[in-house]
């Protein structure tokens, strides 16, 4: 599960252009300051590309923080 | 264009330190989001050699940027704008209400989108001169008539296909405007893949990843031939590449060639090249085996597509193919970084990509040979921004060089050579007809160039009735081919000194004398202008170096120049008369000066 994190906080920390170390799952489109609409996008793509799924557009306008991401691709498994 | 994923893109950018590569600066205007775009721009731009920077406008914001100038976006450097307009954001009524309209009312309404897209263009020309790539109006899949849409003359297919060919006509009178066609695009994706329906109601971003990476890709297309980075040349291994199997060891009845499967593959792959030859594209071959092998299947194979005639150059011989594609850059007289190559053999492929960088080196994978039309179809590296009689005849005058070649060996001595070429030239000046041709000339010439100094078909029309110029061409015809129009000459007039502010020649013709017998026809364009000097100027560039010393050995004498100025000038004084032309050529002739000059 661990493992789960780091691969998402990794993936997170490139979309927005952040060292993983600055993440935990607490980060959130709240207090990330480069993580807007756009840049969000973008992590939904990687991620996509990452866990090879299709998020549906609810789960997409729901998970704005790392915690909620990870909920969501455990709720796949 | 690229099987990388956005990741992979991603990942690629932040490798590459473009900071030191020349820019390309392309603005978008759009009525959608459409910011995913800029990494897969980048990466294109990366790979062609220079630094994208990217402006968008803001969201549906387009008539304001273009019309009232808002935001800053266009502008004298910008290179390249995109135009990306999508009808559901211009007219929700022509794209998704259409039934509930009365004819009346969609002709309406596509006029106010007719007048919405011409003030938008002049809008954008008023502020910038750059190419722009307007992505034309998407095709509805399920239009709204159903299946009685296109039976009705006023469907709502027609409606769209109508303002596509408006769009494609005002854009094709503006200059350097193109339509790009988004339709090409969803059919390579498929519909299904290039929607994201998800982004288009979350943040009107319609376009999927997949999409957006064949736009770009798309765009580039009409992007590389504006930077001189198209492809000129397409080099082909032979082997299990025009045909399946070792001629060497199969021999010209085990090789897999023709019409039906598996031979099929390599008939349809021979094809597609060959409609890449009729659109001027230089095909040549590399291949290590015994010459005599490969021209016997060219010779007497039945299925064979490709003719020896359609091949400007090869190099067959057993040696590795670097030295094999630099004999032939050599042989045609063109850059390294002008040829694709193609070849099944993934060590060969590799180590072309290790030893000539230049070089784009395209993979066929020996166990897939029914995808390699496609692969060839799909690389987009050839694509051109107009097509001119040179252009379709290219083939053929490589074709002609190669036999005189072949002449020169058998001919004794170098004049008698020439003099057997039967070589016929003939300058005219400028004229509708020949102003294309020779504004192309000033883009792409490099090597024989004093200038180098670029100019667009406009400029040339300017200066040519501008009353102070005399722009001209010269054609080249001999005994085996017309080569059309390959030289120009501009001279500028300023108180009895003509200045020579353009003196080229394509490559091609180059070691036959042309050069000698162009500089005295334009001296006596001068001389009829009534001039008593003539000032000629080398600007050095990283190609023009065969030319530091034309102006010199034809009788110029070199003027002093301001110290650490890089550009040479030279002056010729009319009053010694202008010397007399080789006396090889069978006919040389010049139209009479026109009287506005």
């Amino acid at each position: 599960m661990d493992d789960l994190r780091a691969r998402v906080v990794k993936i997170v920390g490139r979309v927005m252009d952040l060292p993983a170390e600055l993440l935990d799952e607490k980060s959130s489109m709240d207090d990330v300051e480069s993580w807007d609409s756009l840049r969000h996008m973008n992590l939904v793509m990687a991620l996509e590309e990452e866990f090879g799924l299709s998020f549906t557009d609810e789960e997409i306008v729901e998970m704005l923080s790392v915690e909620i991401i990870l909920e969501t691709l455990k709720s796949r498994r | 264009m690229t099987d990388l994923s956005f990741s992979e893109i991603q990942e690629y950018l932040h490798r590459h330190d473009r900071s030191e590569l020349p820019g390309l600066t392309i603005s978008v205007l759009r009525n959608v989001v459409v910011e995913p775009l800029e990494p897969y721009l980048e990466y294109l731009a990366c790979r062609m050699g220079f630094n994208a920077e990217v402006s968008f406008g803001s969201y549906d914001n387009v008539f304001q940027e273009a019309v009232g100038g808002d935001g800053g976006l266009l502008g004298p450097e910008t290179d390249a704008v995109l135009v990306f307009l999508k009808l559901e954001g211009l007219s929700w009524d022509l794209a998704r209400n259409f039934n509930a309209l009365s004819g009346e009312q969609v002709r309406a309404e596509a006029a106010r989108l007719e007048e919405h897209f011409s003030r938008v263009l002049s809008g954008i020309r008023g502020q910038t001169g750059a190419m722009v790539l307007w992505h034309g109006l998407e095709l509805p899949a399920y239009p709204a008539g159903g299946i009685l849409d296109s039976r009705e003359g006023e469907g709502q297919s027609a409606a769209v296909a109508g303002l596509n060919e408006f769009l494609k006509k005002s854009l094709r009178s503006a200059g350097n405007c193109y339509l790009v066609d988004l339709n090409l695009c969803r059919l390579r994706v498929g519909d299904k893949d290039f929607y994201d329906w998800r982004y288009w109601h979350i943040g009107r971003a319609p376009y999927s990843r997949e999409a957006l990476r064949e736009i770009a890709g798309e765009d580039f297309r009409f992007i590389r031939p504006l930077k001189g980075r198209n492809k000129k040349c397409l080099v082909l291994d032979c082997d299990n590449t025009l045909w399946g199997g070792v001629v060497g060891e199969d021999g010209l009845g085990g090789i897999v060639l023709g019409r039906t499967y598996p031979g099929s593959a390599y008939y349809e792959f021979q094809q597609e090249a060959l409609e890449l030859y009729h659109r001027g594209v230089i095909l040549a071959l590399c291949s290590r085996n015994d010459e005599e092998n490969v021209w016997e299947v060219f010779r007497s194979h039945p299925d064979m597509v490709l003719r020896r005639e359609h091949i400007a150059a090869a190099r067959i011989a057993w040696q590795d193919k670097a030295t094999g594609l630099r004999q032939l850059a050599r042989d045609l007289n063109i850059g390294l970084d002008s040829m694709v190559f193609m070849d099944d053999s993934e060590f060969e492929v590799e180590f072309v990509r290790e030893t000539l960088p230049e070089v784009t080196a395209i993979h066929l994978p020996a166990d897939k040979a029914v995808e390699n039309r496609e692969i060839l179809a799909a690389c987009g590296l050839f694509d051109t921004l107009s097509l001119s009689e040179e252009d379709r005849k290219r083939g053929a005058m490589y074709q002609a060089e190669a036999q005189r070649k072949k002449l020169r060996t058998q001919a004794a001595d170098l004049l008698n050579y020439l003099k057997s070429l039967e070589m016929v030239l003939t300058l005219s000046f400028a004229d509708e007809l020949t102003v294309p041709r020779i504004a192309q000339l000033t883009q792409k010439t490099n090597q024989f160039n004093l200038t180098t100094r670029r100019y667009t078909e406009e400029e040339i029309r300017n200066l040519a009735q501008s009353g102070r110029a005399d722009v001209f061409c010269l054609r080249l015809s001999d005994r085996f081919g017309d080569s059309g129009i390959i030289g120009v000459g501009i001279l500028r007039y300023d108180s009895g000194r003509a200045l020579i502010d353009e003196f080229l020649l394509s490559c091609r013709v180059l070691g036959r004398g042309v050069e000698d017998a162009f500089i005295i026809r334009t001296l006596k364009i001068a001389l009829g202008r009534g001039c008593r000097s003539a000032t000629g100027e080398y600007i050095p560039t990283a190609r023009n170096g065969q030319v530091k010393d034309f102006y010199e050995k034809h009788g110029f004498a070199a003027l002093e120049e301001a110290r650490g100025r890089k550009a040479k000038s030279f002056s010729y004084d009319l009053g010694q008369g202008v010397g007399s032309e080789p006396a090889f050529f069978k006919e040389i002739t010049s139209e009479r000066i026109p009287d506005n000059g």
